[in-house]
């Protein structure tokens, strides 16, 4: 299992991380950050919906999931998109994968 | 509608959070009023937004060492050091239709009461979505917002003094999140009332109040003793517990 962690600014000036195990697919992950997610109890929801993702997929598909999985819960997101999550979790991947190869 | 408010009070991290969904739940259940508070936290804390790590955000061992007290809070959004002697935080609470539809509008509406009181002593503060409010560019006021069954709770800060030092040896502030404004020091993007106002954090409080009631109709209070046994449960099982501040 490699681990992974990426952290980024999103537009707005809100923090993204994500923090991500895997093997050929999502394990285990965590979005963390100072952004708001309404209601807040539903975004261990969209965790839970990520994993099995290949680590593969492309950001935009991955983003795409994201806004299914949120307008499924009904979950309004301020201060973060799925574009931005998508794209911390691509760098999350790509930083384990990086750090697993040194 | 007649509101509710708690006149300024001290109380720990786990107690601050404890009351703030008591009286949310009590309202939800209709047994209490809509609900404006003040408070301060005694010990100093830092709290941290819903979706953050406790030990990605916070130095711990610096944090005990000062007796600082840590605790997760209901609200997204980001860490904030609460000096006891250096901010006034206040909550709102009620249901959704004493506010602007949208969370958005909401915070606009109610950062207004807070600028509403800045301007009571001179203070010309703006609004800045999403969640801030400043002045001069600078931050004065950080606030966070929770809706559950129909209420809306927000609380926010409204920063009085500032002692940096401390600031920076409990928080541990990303260089991302500074990276983009060239940004040299925490001077350039935060301030405080004392910079505009010499004024007591007790006047500070006054003029929040006057800020927080104009045009409205209420009555000074308290918690009632059902609230009061919520609290003492919540903090003792929910907000005092690893459980929860770890959770992430």
């Amino acid at each position: 299992m490699v681990t992974g962690f990426a952290r980024q600014k999103v537009s707005g000036g809100k923090l993204v991380s994500v923090r991500i195990e895997f093997g050929n697919s999502i394990e285990r992950i965590e979005i963390l950050g100072d952004f708001f997610v309404h209601p807040e109890e539903k975004l261990p929801e969209i965790e839970k919906g990520l994993l099995g993702i290949g680590v593969k997929e492309d950001e935009h598909a991955i983003s795409e999931r994201i806004g299914k999985l949120a307008k499924e819960n009904g979950v309004e997101m301020i201060g973060v998109t799925p574009e931005a999550i998508s794209s911390t979790i691509k760098m999350a991947i790509s930083n384990g994968m990086a750090s697993n190869k040194s | 509608m007649e509101w509710r408010v708690i006149s300024l009070e001290n109380n720990n991290a786990y107690r601050n959070m404890a009351i703030d969904e008591a009286i949310l739940e009590h309202i939800r259940d209709k047994k209490s009023s809509p609900t404006i508070r003040f408070y301060t936290w005694k010990p100093s804390a830092v709290s941290i937004g819903r979706f953050q790590s406790m030990n990605d955000e916070v130095n711990l061992s610096r944090c005990r060492e000062l007796g600082i007290d840590c605790v997760r809070r209901i609200t997204g959004g980001g860490a904030v050091f609460h000096d006891t002697k250096g901010e006034i935080t206040y909550s709102v609470i009620a249901p959704e239709d004493a506010f602007p539809k949208g969370i958005r509008e909401t915070y606009k509406y109610v950062c207004g009461w807070v600028i509403d009181g800045l301007n009571g002593i001179g203070i010309k503060a703006e609004f800045a979505p999403i969640n801030d409010i400043l002045v001069n560019g600078k931050k004065i006021s950080g606030n966070a917002q929770t809706r559950r069954d129909g209420v809306v709770l927000q609380h926010g800060t409204i920063l009085y003094d500032l002692d940096i030092p401390t600031m920076f040896g409990v928080l541990n502030i990303s260089k991302e999140k500074i990276s983009d404004k060239m940004i040299k020091s925490v001077e350039e993007r935060v301030t405080k009332v004392l910079d505009y106002a010499k004024v007591s954090q007790e006047q500070l409080y006054k003029t929040l109040l006057e800020g927080f009631t104009k045009d409205k109709k209420y009555g000074l209070g308290e918690l009632s003793r059902e609230e009061e046994e919520r609290v003492l449960d919540l903090e003792a099982n929910v907000y005092s517990t690893e459980r929860w501040n770890f959770s992430r």
